[in-house]
């Protein structure tokens, strides 16, 4: 069979998939799902593998005198997304065949739901392969769609159908804007393919089209101001789902940008390179900021998405600063740094979610102001975020820190430029990275701590168990990757180089990768050493007091000796001195009422403090509320009275006549 | 290697010549300088007590800061001798894995359960957290400065030639200093000799360590002072790296260092917690004035 047979025969599992999940047993249905993605896993990520070792591979479906021949087109880039398409979402599905059990009761819904999760992978994966405009929108709207959908599990909530319908309506302004950007390409050039773009960009001003899909794009991604839609459908979203969607679905907007930066002409690279880079590092700096003050763990999750979106985008912006002033050292740690970011991020930040759908699952609230104490009733679950929080604050040993110092060592390498402009921006970038670093510091131990660590803040309605295997077997898988990538970096330099060649790093530059590789390696090694150097004290520590007296006593409470939960330090309170810092930017709502001066026995009162987001009720709400007070104006022609919409038609025909008669059209 | 010898050797009199300065400034006899390292010595070999609600992260977190410490200390260079470990850009590492170790105190503070030791979890991550701007911009002028990224590159090429260089080898001074000082919550942050929790930072973090783990984490605070004071230390030796002049430079810088922390303690004020922020975030300017001065010297901006 072709190429292309294989391709299309994907979808013939989803559809077998779609067909048997609803008459399947309730028990069965999920395994099913898991296999069918498993199976078009194997095809595309076959060919995806091939894709990598040959550079490349073409091949064309016909679909109809419409479409016409479509082009399917797999290159490095290609092959390392739908990878990591592939590897979250069967990771995802196979949590989510331990996570959903407890909705078991709700067959009809779960078989929509994992319909919809085979059709949500396979649409992603044929977004990163279809290079034709109008097929491409067509699986972009599939896949969001079909993760709209997905988010609006709960469906009986309100606030996920807010959420949902929130996200619904953003996606479908990103797909106007791409709509547009595309039909522009078109009308310039007769032609869906792709391959079109970098010809009109070639020939045309192209700032004002690549924002546009920039715009599109971003969206997607959740760069700041686009970001707003992150925060409501995350936590709406069942935790196989957010971790999915975080992990991989953002990712498709980066795809997107990186395909269209593959196709910007050189000219044009310098200026949207640094305005990409300048809107990534404050897109990090303003979506860990929040994720430090929020208190709900998937919420906060969700903004830390929008850091890391931030930390990828200073890579590729970096990289396009590289590839437009000739340095391949930069370009190779920009591109690089983004795509492998891109990788680590999608499994450390699924790790997360899925350690937040077993706290949820198990104390059915993401408030973390309720909950403590969890390490010694899920021990693995907590490791398991540790491991995670360590990974996604960019610490060493793990995965997190190789991509952030690839990062890294570009900026310096920028720093170095000639010209004083992309020195300073460099050096800023440098410095808004290593806030987010600290700041991400802040919010992660604040979680982990909060979570786990002291003593349960409230009752729960039972006691919180660990989650049974085959909940942990997907975690475990994901924190073996997390690890070995720490440890060994070097190995995925070769993917990661076929990945970057579309962007414009071709052969012939072999002392760059060399010395990458060498980097990369010491960077392994000595995270090692950490290691190493941490069992050689434990040990040393364990020698050492063999003899010494070991006792256990409450902890010091400074000369209070009736210490209670309630008085551990709150995650509010470990933030808030940092809250009030940026008060600019994290704007704290409180409800409450002053004790009036005649009050003097205490009585039950109530105190809501929340956190509101700056560019929500700062811009896009008061923007909104213009707009409807504008748009009030004209109520009185629609004012719900059917006799004037009937005279509105009578003015039509009239005017048309009189049109007609007076030969205006 | 040499570094590493001089830096732990450093580390044993830091704390020692502080508390001597500071007794001397106040006209008390106070103890000797070997004080902190019997104290530290008399910790690690007694027994431990630990608190009912803490678990493995409380009795991991030392040693893992201790690690972290040490294994920062590794990538030291002396004058153009490199750490033991040495790569292009191994300042980024420097601060991640000493960030390492800030992430396992923290949450070794909170597993305990205790509103005070979460109050000083809370200060120290926020005053870190400020303090990592500066370091960085520190690092990448000097990056702009030499044309190289690593320690010992940067060390190795850094040529004192014109008057403003001077004033930059100055500035840095400054910054290492300070940040030496939030690093290890010394005045004008924290006042390590305070009574009362409420207005501790670092101090009330560790209330429930004992034994083997205090003495960890007391020795990992000696040698962060001895390994800025090695960082200033750097940027002072001489042209040829000539190593009858290093050590006897190394030596002084550090003396240096520990005294004028003695005297700063001695005559200095804490701070009020909310004029801390402004402090740390007055070292990132003065890092930004560093770059700009570097800018100026290479003749890039008029």
């Amino acid at each position: 069979m072709e190429i292309s047979g294989w391709l299309s025969s994907t979808w013939l599992v989803a559809i077998a998939a779609i067909v048997a999940i609803p008459v399947l047993k309730v028990r069965l249905k999920s395994w099913f799902a898991t296999f069918a993605i498993l199976v078009s896993s194997v095809i595309t990520g076959a060919f995806a593998i091939m894709a990598i070792k040959s550079n490349g591979l073409e091949t064309y479906l016909y679909a109809g005198r419409f479409f016409g021949e479509i082009p399917l087109r797999i290159d490095g880039l290609s092959a390392w997304f739908i990878l990591i398409v592939n590897f979250t979402s069967l990771m995802g599905a196979l949590y989510g065949v331990g996570y959903m059990k407890s909705y078991h009761e709700q067959p009809r819904n779960l078989s929509f739901h994992w319909s919809l999760f085979v059709i949500f992978h396979l649409s992603m994966v044929w977004v990163c392969m279809v290079q034709h405009s109008l097929a491409f929108l067509i699986f972009w709207e599939f896949m969001s769609l079909s993760s709209m959908l997905l988010v609006m599990f709960e469906h009986q909530k309100a606030e996920t159908l807010k959420a949902g319908i929130n996200y619904l309506i953003q996606m479908h302004l990103g797909v106007a804007l791409l709509t547009v950007a595309f039909i522009w390409v078109y009308a310039s050039r007769q032609s869906f393919d792709f391959r079109e773009i970098a010809f009109f960009f070639d020939n045309n001003p192209s700032l004002l089209l690549f924002f546009l899909f920039f715009a599109g794009f971003g969206i997607k991604a959740g760069f700041i101001p686009f970001h707003t839609w992150l925060p409501y459908a995350h936590p709406a979203a069942p935790s196989h789902v957010s971790g999915v969607m975080s992990g991989v679905i953002v990712k498709m907007g980066i795809y997107g940008i990186l395909r269209v930066v593959s196709y910007l002409s050189a000219g044009s690279l310098l200026l949207i390179g640094e305005i990409i880079l300048t809107v990534s590092v404050f897109s990090a700096l303003y979506g860990i900021l929040n994720a430090s003050v929020h208190r709900d763990i998937k919420k906060m999750l969700a903004f830390c998405t929008i850091e890391n979106i931030g930390i990828i985008g200073i890579g590729i912006g970096m990289g396009m600063v590289g590839k437009s002033t000739g340095n391949p050292y930069i370009m190779l740690a920009g591109f690089g740094g983004a795509l492998l970011h891109t990788l680590n991020h999608s499994l450390f930040k699924s790790v997360l979610f899925f350690a937040a759908g077993n706290i949820y699952k198990m104390t059915h609230t993401r408030n973390m102001e309720h909950l403590g104490g969890l390490i010694r009733r899920m021990p693995f679950t907590a490791v398991a975020f540790l491991i995670g929080a360590l990974a996604i604050g960019g610490l060493p040993p793990f995965n997190g820190f190789v991509s952030e110092f690839l990062i890294y060592s570009g900026l310096i390498e920028g720093i170095k430029s000639s010209s004083p402009e992309i020195s300073t921006l460099m050096i800023m970038s440098i410095a808004g990275l290593a806030m987010a670093g600290g700041l991400s510091l802040i919010t992660f131990t604040k979680t982990f701590g909060v979570v786990f660590l002291g003593n349960p803040r409230r009752q729960t309605a039972h006691e919180p168990l660990e989650v049974p295997a085959i909940m942990q077997a997907p975690m475990i898988l994901i924190l073996a990757l997390i690890v070995a990538i720490g440890l060994a970096p070097g190995l995925l330099l070769r993917p990661l180089m076929a990945a970057i060649a579309p962007l414009g790093l071709t052969g012939g530059v072999s002392e760059p990768v060399n010395s990458t590789f060498s980097l990369l390696s010491s960077v392994g090694f000595a995270s090692g050493f950490v290691v190493v150097l941490v069992v050689i004290l434990l040990l040393l520590k364990k020698f050492i007091t063999r003899e010494a007296q070991v006792d256990v006593s409450p902890t010091w409470g400074c000369g209070y000796i009736a210490p209670d939960a309630g008085m551990q330090y709150t995650g509010k309170s470990f933030s808030k001195s940092l809250a009030k810092l940026f008060s600019m930017v994290a704007i704290e709502e409180k409800k409450y009422k002053e004790i009036s001066p005649g009050n003097i026995f205490p009585k039950k009162r109530t105190y809501i403090a929340r956190y509101n987001e700056f560019f929500e009720t700062m811009i896009i709400d008061k923007a909104l509320r213009w707009m409807l007070s504008f748009f009030n104006l004209f109520l009185f022609i629609h004012n719900g009275r059917i006799q004037t919409y009937i005279l509105y038609g009578f003015f039509f025909i009239l005017l048309v006549l009189a049109g007609s008669v007076l030969n205006l059209f | 290697m040499l570094s590493l010898i001089l830096i732990v050797t450093a580390s044993f009199f830091f704390t020692g010549i502080i508390i001597r300065t500071k007794s001397i400034l106040s006209g008390r006899k106070g103890p000797g300088i070997f004080q902190p390292m019997k104290d530290i010595r008399r910790l690690l070999r007694k027994g431990s007590v630990y608190s009912e609600t803490s678990g493995f992260v409380f009795k991991l977190a030392p040693t893992v800061y201790f690690a972290s410490v040490v294994m920062a200390m590794l990538f030291i260079p002396f004058g153009n001798q490199p750490g033991l470990f040495s790569f292009e850009g191994d300042f980024v590492f420097f601060a991640y894995v000493l960030a390492l170790g800030k992430f396992f105190s923290i949450i070794g503070a909170l597993d305990t359960g205790s509103s005070f030791e979460g109050m000083g979890a809370s200060r120290e991550a926020l005053y870190s957290l400020l303090a990592e701007p500066a370091f960085f911009l520190l690092m990448g002028s000097f990056a702009l400065l030499t044309g190289q990224t690593s320690f010992a590159d940067i060390f190795g090429t850094l040529h004192f030639t014109s008057q403003i260089s001077y004033a930059i080898g100055a500035l840095a001074s400054l910054v290492l200093l300070a940040i030496a000082l939030i690093e290890n919550s010394r005045m004008p942050l924290d006042d390590p000799k305070t009574h009362l929790e409420l207005t501790m930072v670092h101090e009330v973090m560790i209330l429930d360590n004992s034994g083997f783990d205090l003495g960890m984490i007391l020795q990992a605070t000696n040698l962060k002072f001895a390994m800025y004071g090695a960082l200033v230390a750097n940027m002072f030796l001489t042209r040829g790296y000539e190593i009858y002049y290093s050590i006897p430079i190394f030596i002084g810088v550090q003396f240096l260092f520990a005294l004028i922390i003695g005297v700063l303690e001695s005559f200095w004020a804490r701070f009020r917690m909310n004029h801390n922020p402004q402090f740390i975030l007055m070292i990132t300017s003065i890092a930004l004035f560093i770059f700009l001065g570097v800018l100026l010297m290479l003749g890039k901006i008029v």
